[in-house]
């Protein structure tokens, strides 16, 4: 097989020193429990396919794709070896090589027709203020909310431009298909050629603050913890959980701000059993919930479980697939949890 | 041959415990050493039972058997070199009881070190060995490599803490070893020679484990050197001494740019740095070993010292140091960090020497080595740090090995204080003390006629690690 893109990650596979620290709080891994499925396995898989000593095969493309791109690996990690990095590459090797999933195509496809991942025609609620917000494909889809969202910015003391957006892109990269991701990339520059603006989703800012060097997108959730302080917000007087996103907590390191803005809206945040950078992953990200639902699901029901556990019946979240992905958890396991985003609660507290 | 082995393992486990894909058998054909082998299947055993049957099947069909917990092990000791069943261990991890009235516990083999540590800190005691690994290392793993660690100079290695343990043998026999107390002169001590036999005597199955009191006070200090000669005086003088550290660390220039790079530690650009704790019931008892091994760094040149009670900061100063191994590889571009000569161990009067030496060899043959470790038990980590895609890198890093080991037994020391043997230390182990290898031998046949469990390690692995296996990097040239 060729490896196009493997070739680049040779150095860090091999800075890689097979410890298996990574094992520790890998959620693919605590379900499956081969070492295949988790960080050091799927490490020395890529390393196998770069070096032509293993078959690029079926079997070893789901393990490849098997995985959240949770990060908690490499917060683990003694020599800061970026797993998610090397199975990006690993991945778009094997689309290469025809390793292709019909769900996966099918994402894509409806991306490339329309511009997100739901595929038909959405236009967000154009806005003409100053400050330019990308909405995502989530919200997009979540007029209502995305609206609610952008009056809380409002009243914070931004002005919001809204614009008919695009996809950025993150799925293409994420299942691999590299060569692809560059056309949507110059897709989403035509769309929304703004250089400082605020993102609403997590999953977006977080990508395209890695996969756009010249581009500064700023999570909400920053201007929202900077702000709110002035604008005297309700107490809610409510008890909640707040599960962190990966991409959030691992990916930008925020981890006190969401639990600021829970102090000051009056929440009484009773903690999950792993939280901020050591939270486990809700199974919502890296393309598991198109891989492999069933593995997606059962890891929002471990974290919904943990909710429960602890006594609450509100969990308050910011990213929009893990909110869709223990939402789901939650109406399965008969509605006794609530999941709402943090914003709602922000949102209550300001009207 | 291979259908028929896994027709016969699905008689005796389920088949979700079974796997014999290409990509699973690639993955588990390496660990955290520099060797790679293929085996022909790798099977999750649930119970004593699974285990006992397995063993018996693969006696009479002569298959090869190696137990793994989490792999982390870095000399080769579970790279199936002659292929065979990899044993994955880390389903039987249930803590199965805390006796407190008898001061020890009973576990699995797949328990992992920080998981009992934790189930045992509510009761205010703790499992010691503390190996760097113990996030993962599992006690089956930490019984066959006899482990030991940060504070194995106070409280002792994994040997000196298994009271004893369920062994299945070769040829599926259940035993047990050792006792419930804290003396037993009933017989030979099997269940300490099980610990260090490196999955090449029996599978653990359970152990038990003494415990120890947590202490109230933990107090660590940090003391810089302009001289990496001067650490290594200090760490002897301070053993010397009659002080009891529970930790006594030392790290060299090139470990401290490492962490420092890696984990932005903010450690001070000095030639050595040492960490020396003390722990206890009573403060004032604490304190006063603090002020007496001050002392002697003091009198050794040692500066800037710092001493604090504050469990952040110690948490901050060991995750570096447990990081350490890793770090390296981020030394320099383009050089990697790989598990060679990494953990002799000699006489606390020799660490000075020692350290120096090893940066001369290391020089003399274009390799750049580190020096670290928990010197107060004499253990000295080296890492040999070199580009590994150069074929005539690794001559220079079988001319290190060589010379080094040569030096440490000549100066009294021992090959491995506290990783083990098994292939990449073995040649050099097998020169040094070549009067063992008989007695060894024997008891190796004693146990396991067949020679199937873990074979070809220790005192029959092969003369030349550099070809004992393929190595699992991508070498050119
Ligand atoms: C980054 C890093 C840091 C480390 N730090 C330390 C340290 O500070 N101190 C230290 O001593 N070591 C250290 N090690 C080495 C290693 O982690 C330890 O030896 C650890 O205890 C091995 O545990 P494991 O579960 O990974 O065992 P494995 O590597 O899976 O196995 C170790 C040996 O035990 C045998 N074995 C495993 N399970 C059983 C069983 N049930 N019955 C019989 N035999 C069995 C195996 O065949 C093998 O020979 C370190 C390694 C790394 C990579
Ligand atoms: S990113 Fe998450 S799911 Fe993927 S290997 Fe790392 S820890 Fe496991
Ligand atoms: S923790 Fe890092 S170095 Fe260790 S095995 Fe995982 S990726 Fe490799």
């Amino acid at each position: 097989m060729k490896t196009k893109y493997l070739k680049e990650w040779e150095n860090e596979l091999n800075i890689c020193i097979r410890c298996a620290y990574c094992f520790e709080g890998c959620p693919v891994f605590k379900q499956l429990s081969w070492e295949a499925d988790g960080p050091r396995g799927k490490a020395v898989l890529a390393y196998g396919l770069l070096s032509g000593e293993v078959e690029p095969t079926k079997y070893l493309a789901d393990k490849i794709f098997q995985c959240s791109f949770c990060r908690d690996c490499v917060e683990r990690c003694s020599a800061n070896v970026s797993i998610p990095d090397i199975l990006t590459a690993a991945r778009a090797d094997l689309v290469n090589a025809g390793f292709k999933y019909d769900a996966h195509l099918d994402l894509l496809d409806k991306i490339k027709r329309t511009g997100n991942i739901f595929g038909r025609e959405i236009h967000p609620p154009i806005q003409g203020g100053e400050t330019p917000v990308l909405l995502g494909c989530r919200f997009l889809e979540r007029a209502d909310d995305a609206k609610r969202y952008l009056e809380i910015l409002r009243r914070l003391g931004i002005k919001p431009k809204v614009v008919d957006e695009t996809c950025c892109g993150m799925p293409f990269g994420v299942l691999g298909y590299k060569d692809e991701l560059k056309a949507q990339q110059d897709k989403f520059r035509k769309k929304f050629p703004y250089k400082e603006f605020i993102c609403m989703c997590t999953t977006c800012a977080f990508f395209i603050g890695k996969n756009y060097p010249d581009l500064k997108p700023k999570y909400i959730i920053e201007e929202v913890a900077k702000r709110l302080p002035y604008y005297n917000p309700k107490k809610l007087g409510l008890k909640a959980t707040y599960h962190d996103p990966c991409n959030l907590a691992r990916g930008m390191g925020m981890v006190d701000e969401p639990r600021e803005i829970l102090k000051q809206i009056g929440v009484d945040l009773i903690e999950l059993p792993t939280k901020g950078k050591g939270a486990e992953c809700c199974g919502g990200g890296g393309g598991l919930l198109v891989s492999d639902g069933p593995l997606a699901e059962r890891l929002a029901e471990r974290r919904m479980d943990q909710a429960l556990g602890r006594g609450v019946d509100i969990l308050a979240t910011l990213c929009p697939t893990c909110e869709f992905n223990i939402g789901n958890a939650a109406q399965r396991g008969g509605g006794k949890l609530k999941v709402v985003n943090l914003l709602d609660l922000v949102w209550e507290a300001l009207r | 041959m291979k259908e028929a082995l896994i027709k016969d393992l699905k008689k005796i486990v389920s088949e979700e415990n079974i796997r014999d894909n290409p990509a699973d058998l690639y993955v588990y054909g390496s660990d955290a050493s520099v060797h790679e082998a293929l085996p022909w299947v790798v099977v999750r055993p649930k119970t004593i039972e699974e285990v006992q049957r397995i063993m018996r099947y693969a006696n009479a069909e002569l298959i090869p058997v190696i137990p793994r917990g989490a792999g982390s092990s870095t000399s080769g000791h579970t790279t199936p070199i002659d292929g065979g069943i990899v044993l994955d261990m880390k389903q039987m991890n249930r803590i199965l009881e805390i006796r407190l009235q008898d001061v020890l516990c009973r576990v699995e083999p797949g328990v992992v070190d920080d998981d009992l540590n934790r189930a045992l800190k509510p009761y205010g005691f703790f499992w010691p060995p503390a190996p760097a690994s113990s996030r993962i290392a599992t006690i089956g793993g930490e019984i066959g490599a006899n482990t030991s660690g940060l504070r194995s100079v106070k409280y002792g290695a994994t040997r000196d803490s298994v009271l004893g343990m369920k062994v299945v043998l070769a040829n599926g026999d259940l035993v047990n070893l050792g006792a419930n107390t804290r003396v037993s002169t009933a017989g030979y001590q099997l269940e300490k020679l099980m610990v260090g036999s490196e999955g090449t005597l029996g599978i653990v199955v359970e152990a038990t484990l003494k415990v120890v009191p947590l202490p109230k006070f933990r107090c660590l200090g940090i003391a810089n050197f302009n001289k990496l000669e001067e650490a290594g005086e200090t760490i002897s003088e301070i053993m010397a001494s009659g002080s009891s550290p529970s930790m006594l660390e030392l790290m060299d220039n090139i470990g401290i740019t490492a962490v420092n790079k890696n984990l932005s530690l903010g450690l001070p650009d000095v030639a050595a740095i040492i960490l020396f704790e003390a722990d206890g019931k009573v403060k004032e008892a604490v304190d006063y070993e603090m002020e007496g091994m001050k002392r002697i760094c003091e009198k050794h040149n040692g500066f800037g010292i710092q001493m604090s009670y504050d469990a952040k900061e110690r948490t901050r100063i060991y995750t570096g140091r447990k990081k350490l191994f890793a770090s390296l590889s981020r030394y320099k571009e383009g050089i990697i960090c790989t598990d060679l000569a990494d953990d002799m161990a000699v006489p606390n009067s020799k660490v000075a020497e020692c350290a120096e030496k090893i940066h001369e060899i290391a020089e003399r043959n274009n390799v750049i080595m580190s020096v670290y470790g928990h010197c107060g038990s004499g253990v000295i980590h080296t890492k040999i740090m070199m580009d590994v895609r150069k074929k005539e890198q690794w001559e220079d890093a079988r001319r290190v090995v060589e010379e080094l080991y040569d030096y440490v037994d000549k100066i009294g020391g021992v090959t491995s204080g506290e990783h083990g043997i098994a292939l990449s230390k073995a040649p050099s182990w097998k020169k040094a003390r070549n009067d063992l290898l008989p007695v060894m031998r024997a008891i190796k046949k004693a146990l396991d006629p067949n020679n199937i469990l873990n074979p070809h390690k220790l005192q029959d692995a092969p003369d030349d690690w550099v070809t004992a296996t393929k190595l699992r990097y991508l070498v050119r040239g």
